[in-house]
């Protein structure tokens, strides 16, 4: 090997190739002090260069690391991806107020109220079916089942309320639910929505208005 | 010369190596809860660590300790190390006094998770209050400690110090009283209690809600917790013809008492609340107990990523007790009070302030986050905003969710 050659084979390596017929001619060796001072201190350089790359790339690979904020205390910290949430978790169903009633959906003892139902994240959420617990109503809602909500969006519906049975619904309830199925990728859930002191009140007038004295 | 290329080369490599390890550990994994060195916050924790309530205090401290150990491994507070001083208060409000008096007079002390009675939190709050020190119950649920005695007219927050990631009976009660009516078509229920803030007031908020439905209460009963023969109890529940018998207290005595009423030969179901919500429930009342049911707070485990986490870490911690029915509600409280700290240091230019305890307090009231029980933040009384809850039903020896619903009012 010249003595402008590459660096000797280190363990596990091998010299390189000598130069065949049909590769390009090597470059002139460099003559002149910076040329001899190279050939005297190459190793130190190559060395130096070497050093040079490593801390470089060191950098730039800390420069470029993850920079999103650390995961919240509880978060899962498995690098697999988190499976969607399920749909409860995610979906807010709050009372807006006491609606004139749509049309098609009146009747005598009918009377409407307008929810907000929200997502806040995650993949879309369908709501399949809105129900509630008394056994003298029965419910409407406008639209009607499924509708679909996506996440960071909201929008309003208008649950109707049906009495069938004067006797078989609550004069006045403080926690009333309305029972909502919930569907996304996930799963299919059944969950109850408290709508609150306020809804509570609201639909106890309602029901006095339509039942009158007719309650158990 | 080769050899000493190839040293110069291996250092080069070992340096890049260690600068890239320099930079991953920043912040990174310590590996042990010895902390980082520079100040030492004590979270004091108090709970019922022996006695008869010593299942759930037990996962209280232990899940707060995770907290802490989980704080100080991610160095989460820059100079600030967290460390937990447990102390045992029998489920006692006279020992849950003593020990709010020696969390006072700790200074290392800027927040305390705890306790798990409502009396006991009585007898603690003023103590806690007059300190400016927050406290964050995992538990309480009577709600006369954050609304006032009044609270069913007019809400007035009693202490600023005060708050807890658990929901109120005011919820609990009522959710308890239209699952029962409405999907269990229970309709003649027998009430009972053991005359204790939770369990008479939780006996309370049911019962109204019961009879509001169209319920039927044909009769009612105090029990003595410090017994544990209720056959006089039990023989009443079967002359009375009640459908359902609704228990306000802890598992404890509403285990042998679930067992006797059916002994007695009333085959239906006890109802209580989270106080109840335990495996040692099931184990003290037996076999019959199938059908039984208990509310909770919050959402069930399974539905929550961030639930199984935790319950994984705390698996993966090797503490010997189970984190029970207050583990995650235990974890969130003793992380706010770590976000509170945090909040407090960042302000301050990375230090403590020398009026530590009163701006932590003052930063718990704003403190946001995603706990393991869901988003954990604070309404105008302290109470937590996240207001879940769960009925569990026993099938197959241990409680099975059946409903849960989310208070939106």
């Amino acid at each position: 090997m010249s003595g402008i050659g590459p660096l000797e084979p280190g363990e596990g390596t091998r010299a390189w190739d000598a130069p065949g017929p049909d590769d390009p001619p090597r470059t002139t060796p460099a003559h002149g002090p910076l040329a001899r001072l190279h050939q005297r201190h190459r190793r130190a350089v190559l060395t130096a260069a070497v050093l040079i790359l490593l801390l470089a790339g060191g950098g730039y690979l800390h420069a470029t690391r993850d920079h999103t904020p650390r995961p919240a205390p509880s978060a899962p910290s498995s690098p697999s991806p988190s499976p969607p949430p399920f749909p409860s978790q995610v979906t807010d169903v709050s009372y807006l107020d006491a609606v004139v009633t749509p049309p098609g959906d009146t009747g005598a003892r009918s009377f409407s109220f307008a929810v907000l139902v929200s997502v806040r994240s995650g993949p879309p959420v369908t709501v399949t079916h809105i129900g509630q617990p008394y056994a003298g109503l029965s419910v409407t809602s406008e639209p009607r089942p499924p509708f679909r909500t996506k996440a960071g969006s909201a929008q309003k519906i208008v649950i109707t309320m049906h009495v069938k049975e004067c006797t078989e619904v609550p004069e006045s309830a403080t926690l009333p639910f309305l029972n909502v199925t919930l569907r996304n990728v996930r799963t299919i859930q059944a969950h109850s929505f408290i709508l609150g002191p306020r809804y509570a009140q609201d639909l106890s007038h309602a029901l006095q208005v339509a039942c009158g004295n007719d309650f158990r | 010369m080769r050899q000493r290329s190839l040293i110069a080369i291996t250092a080069a490599l070992a340096a890049g190596a260690l600068t890239l390890t320099a930079c991953g550990s920043r912040g990174g994994d310590k590996g042990s809860d010895s902390g980082n060195g520079g100040t030492i916050v004590t979270i004091g924790v108090d709970a019922p660590l022996t006695g008869d309530l010593s299942a759930l205090g037990l996962g209280i401290k232990n899940s707060a300790d995770l907290a802490a150990k989980t704080a100080n491994k991610q160095n989460f507070v820059k100079g600030i190390t967290f460390k937990i001083l447990p102390l045992d208060d029998q489920a006692q409000p006279s020992s849950g006094q003593q020990n709010a008096v020696r969390l006072v007079a700790d200074k290392t002390v800027l927040g305390a998770v705890g306790p798990l009675n409502s009396s006991v939190s009585e007898s603690m709050q003023k103590v806690f209050d007059d300190a400016k020190l927050v406290q964050v119950s995992p538990a309480n649920t009577g709600p006369s400690l954050s609304q006032g005695p009044d609270w069913r007219t007019k809400k007035v927050r009693q202490y600023k110090s005060y708050f807890r990631t658990s929901t109120t009976d005011a919820i609990q009660g009522p959710f308890a009283a239209q699952y029962v009516y409405n999907d269990a078509k229970k309709k003649k229920v027998f009430v009972i209690d053991d005359k204790k803030t939770y369990g008479a007031g939780l006996a309370g908020t049911f019962t109204e809600e019961f009879k509001k439905l169209g319920g039927k209460v044909v009769g009612t009963e105090h029990i003595n917790p410090d017994t544990k023969d209720f056959s006089a109890v039990a023989t009443k529940v079967k002359k009375s013809g009640a459908d359902v018998v609704y228990y306000g207290g802890e598992y404890p005595q509403a285990g042998p008492l679930s067992k006797q009423i059916k002994a007695a030969g009333a085959k239906i179901p006890l109802v209580g609340g989270d106080g109840i919500n335990d495996a040692d429930f099931v184990k003290l009342a037996g076999p019959d107990s199938t059908g039984d049911l208990a509310t909770s707070v919050g959402a069930p485990v399974e539905e929550l990523d961030s639930a199984k986490q935790f319950v994984a870490d705390y698996k993966a911690a090797g503490y010997k007790e189970e984190y029970s029915a207050y583990g995650g509600y235990s974890y969130d409280s003793a992380w706010a009070i770590i976000e509170a700290v945090k909040k407090v240091v960042e302000d301050n230019g990375g230090k403590l302030p020398s009026d530590a305890r009163a701006k932590v307090t003052e930063a718990m009231q704003n403190v946001s986050f995603d706990g393991v029980t869901g988003k954990v933040s604070f309404d105008e009384f302290g109470d937590a905003t996240n207001k879940q809850l769960t009925v569990y039903r026993v099938e197959n020896g241990a409680f099975t969710s059946v409903k849960s619903g989310t208070f939106t009012g």
